[in-house]
């Protein structure tokens, strides 16, 4: 059902290992191993390893480094029936295997409406135009000579979940939350940028813009450009990925991931917001009286249980067990993150663990003691605002089923006595 | 007082396409990446099929307009029935301008500019053709390409120096950016109608324009092929279980339409369409979308804003704050929350629609838009 494939075996200690792996995964984990340590003595500790004996690579394999082998698994997926065509799609971080509240590079989602632009920073150039004292013009080294900041922002588009709108449809959480990702930005505040033209005083809206197929435009207020927003060009400490906009992108913290404009190549100041495709098309709200909001910048207060899911079952069977999750908000930290196992009967508090930042991701565990029944997972999230992550339940009560966007409601996942996963919705 | 150099690698670019005969070598990894050019409409390689354009696997020596099952316009037909054969020589014509070489082909695709990318493409599309491969390279060598070549000597476009201003702010970095240079770039529309350039068009004129450059994706009367996004219909559907959200059902003002098209449609060939186009390719969407039901409606900078959407009153602020489960002072409950045992109320293997998954894609709900 799953795709759980493991990396093809290449030595024969590998499949002797995967033998044993497969023996554990039988059920009577301690015994198992108990067992095979009194025959004989795990061979993978009695006999000499080749990785042991023979030499490895050496520092001229591959000067740009790439996950090992055995990681083959973990990449980002794409679900090909939701769009029309894989130029102007969407793929998934594979949240189920990663932990901290870093994303690497590669494995960040990718949403793009005219496939990811190819451009040499050199040919790049980033305007500021409209409702300004001096239109102006920087290249990518004018911009490298203002002062920089380095931020941890997660990224999350809005539609993450909005397949799950009507009910649960997606076996996974990286189909069903993995349109996030997080790192660290290195970039200059737009604030630099727009005092250097200088915004007149009737300047309250700026309209960003890419240089991609698609133009991607969004109308952003002024005073959350002069907030926290950020021109960046470099991630994790190196340069943007071609799909995130290299070699420059707008950062819109806690904000919709649509405005985080790729490939960045202007940004105009004017009195009212434009109205853009992305804005009114797209990216509004449809209630169930027919209204529609708009607008709706901010990513609301957000939890998933990443492990146990359904890509990630348990498979060691019942005594301890780590159950790992992410939560995060737009408005700012998390103050406290619930998870209950018993489809929201009783919950208890789990452990943050690693930097609590604003408007960044935040890890939690809850290390329980596994007694092989069925579990029924939740969390919960609050954030520092006091706002608490609603159900699903809530979220249709209040908008109706076709939002689309901006579904932060609770995900539960139905754990089975063989640790099986599965994605369901509870009374 | 900044100068800009004289661009060293346009001149390199121009020599070179001078010098060798046309597409004698291209790059086949290069190729890959202009292929990327096509890949909206058309898939090579294992696995290839028909999209928007027919497969192009082992496309030199094939007679055009044959690809099996594939639906093509007449005129491209009528081409192969004519004895167009593609080769490296007939593609290079078709490839860099289209509809110049077949009037009335469905390929909206404006063509391949760059002499380089021409050969490139070539030379990567002529690796999924085994069989005719080294015969068409020799035909290649001996025929340098004139239009394209006459195309691409034109400097004009990069003036030898371009005197600019630097900035007055505080840190003195960059430029101040030139009138041509925001006309270039600045091309968006407000509801109000800011931005909007001079020009006109009718329905009836759009009609023909719309046929030839969106229907391949959109359908012929914006309801969209396969799952193309739909342009048409759908008014009353949006309190609905599955609403149709289009101009004229859901988009609040026409600025968007016009602003859209021109910046990012048709998809694969954007900035392409005229301004007059774009005008008349909007009021034929007003007229798909039953707003003008006149052919001879004619849509112009002056009346522009006089034509609003329906739906325009539907949009209201963000009021998520104000929904109960945000209401302040919430403190969630931590024991003894529901009453009895929790039950499952819904499975995602009902309806599951994973990756991975064999089985019947085309019952999947939902979507990301
Ligand atoms: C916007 C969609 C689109 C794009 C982009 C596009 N094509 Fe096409 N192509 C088509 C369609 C549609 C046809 C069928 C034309 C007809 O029937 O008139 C076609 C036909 C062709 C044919 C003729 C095939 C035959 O069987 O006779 C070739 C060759 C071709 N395209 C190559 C390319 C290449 C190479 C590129 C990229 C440089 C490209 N196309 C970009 C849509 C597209
Ligand atoms: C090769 C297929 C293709 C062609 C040809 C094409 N489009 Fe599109 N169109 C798309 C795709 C794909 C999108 C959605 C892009 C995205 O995801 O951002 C789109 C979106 C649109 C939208 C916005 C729809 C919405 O609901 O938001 C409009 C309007 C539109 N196209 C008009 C046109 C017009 C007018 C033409 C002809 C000049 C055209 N398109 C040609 C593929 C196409």
């Amino acid at each position: 059902m799953v795709d759980r494939t493991e990396p093809k075996p290449t030595h024969p200690a590998a499949s002797r290992r995967a033998f044993l792996k497969a023996g554990l995964m039988g059920g009577a984990a301690v015994a198992a191993s108990a067992g095979v340590a009194r025959a004989a003595g795990d061979p993978l500790i009695t006999e000499i390893q080749d990785w042991n004996r023979y030499l490895g690579d050496g520092v001229d394999v591959s000067p740009y480094g790439t996950p090992s082998e055995f990681e083959a698994n973990v990449v980002r997926r794409n679900v090909p029936w939701l769009t029309a065509d894989p130029v102007s799609s969407i793929n998934f971080t594979p949240l189920h295997e990663l932990d901290g509240i870093i994303t690497p590079n590669g494995l960040c989602f990718e949403r793009h409406h005219g496939g990811a632009a190819v451009i040499d920073p050199a040919d790049h150039r980033l305007m500021i135009n409209g409702l300004v004292d001096t239109p102006l013009v920087f290249t990518m080294e004018d911009l490298k000579r203002f002062p920089r900041e380095n931020r941890l922002y997660f990224l999350e588009c809005a539609a993450n979940g909005g397949m799950e709108w009507k009910g649960s449809q997606l076996n996974g959480c990286q189909f069903t939350h993995g349109m996030i990702h997080c790192v660290v930005y290195t970039g200059v505040p737009l604030r630099y940028l727009l005092e250097e033209a200088g915004v007149k005083t009737n300047g309250k809206w700026l309209l960003a813009e890419g240089a991609d197929a698609s133009a991607m435009t969004r109308s952003i207020p002024m005073e959350k450009a002069l907030d926290d927003c950020l021109v960046a060009f470099k991630m994790n400490g190196e340069a943007l990925r071609t799909e995130q906009g290299y070699p420059l992108r707008l950062c819109v913290p806690g904000w919709e991931g649509n405005m985080w404009v790729k490939w960045l190549r202007r940004l105009e100041v004017g009195d009212e917001p434009w109205a853009q495709r992305e804005e009114t098309s797209k990216y509004t709200d449809l209630l169930a009286d027919g209204k529609a909001r708009r607008h709706t910048f901010v990513m609301d207060v957000k939890s998933v249980i990443t492990s146990p899911s359904p890509q990630a079952p348990v498979t060691h069977g019942k005594g301890p067990l780590v159950i790992s999750g992410l939560a995060w908000s737009g408005n700012g930290t998390i103050k406290r993150v619930d998870v209950t196992i018993d489809g929201g009967r009783t919950w208890q508090t789990a452990r943050i663990d690693g930097p609590s930042l604003p408007k960044a991701l935040h890890r939690f565990y809850l290390d329980i003691n596994w007694d092989g029944s069925e579990m029924l997972l939740q969390s919960r999230a609050i954030d520092d605002q006091g706002l608490v992550q609603p159900t699903k339940n809530a979220l249709r009560a209040a908008r109706g089923g076709n939002s689309i966007y901006h579904n932060n409601g609770i995900q539960t996942w139905h754990v089975n006595n063989d640790g099986v996963v599965e994605n369901v919705e509870v009374s | 007082m900044l100068k800009f150099p004289k661009s060293a690698a346009f001149a390199a670019l121009a020599f070179a396409v001078f010098a060798s005969p046309a597409l004698a070598d291209g790059d086949v990894a290069a190729g890959e990446k202009v292929f990327k050019k096509c890949s909206a409409c058309h898939t090579v390689g294992e696995g290839a099929r028909h999209r928007v354009g027919p497969e192009l696997n082992e496309l030199f020596g094939r007679e055009a307009g044959s690809a099996e099952g594939y639906k093509y316009s007449k005129a491209m037909i009528e081409a192969g029935d004519g004895g167009l054969v593609w080769d490296a020589e007939s593609l290079t014509e078709f490839l860099t301008k289209p509809k110049d070489m077949i009037k009335g082909t469905k390929m909206a695709f404006a063509g391949l500019k760059k002499q380089e990318e021409l050969a490139n493409i070539l030379a990567y599309l002529k690796t999924f053709s085994a069989a005719q491969a080294a015969e068409a390279g020799s035909v290649v060598e001996e025929q340098p390409v004139e239009t394209a070549a006459a195309e691409t000597v034109e400097p004009a476009a990069e003036p030898e120096t371009m005197v600019v201003e630097a900035s007055k702010g505080a840190f003195g970095l960059g430029r101040v950016a030139m009138p041509a240079e925001i006309v270039a770039w600045d091309i968006d529309i407000r509801p109000d109608g800011t931005g909007l350039p001079e020009g006109k068009g009718t329905v009836a004129e759009g009609d023909p324009i719309y046929a030839e450059n969106c229907a391949v994706c959109h359908g012929d009367f914006g309801e969209g092929a396969g799952r193309w996004p739909v342009l048409a219909g759908g008014q009353g559907t949006l309190l609905k279980d599955r609403p149709v959200k289009t101009i004229g059902s859901y988009w609040p003002y026409l600025s968007t339409v016009f602003d859209y098209v021109r910046r990012a449609m048709p998809f694969g060939d954007a900035r392409s369409l005229s301004d007059d186009d774009v005008y008349a390719l909007t009021a034929y969407l007003l007229y798909l979308n039953d707003i003008v039901d006149d052919e001879t409606f004619e849509l112009s900078k002056q009346n522009f804003t006089s034509v609003r959407l329906p739906n325009e009153g539907n949009f209201i602020p963000d009021d998520r704050l104000s929904e109960p489960h945000y209401a302040k002072g919430l403190e969630p409950c931590m024991s003894e929350c529901k009453p009895g045992p929790v039950k499952i109320t819904a499975r995602a293997q009902i309806i599951d629609v994973t990756p991975d998954v064999e089985g019947d894609d085309a019952n999947a709900g939902g979507g990301i838009d």
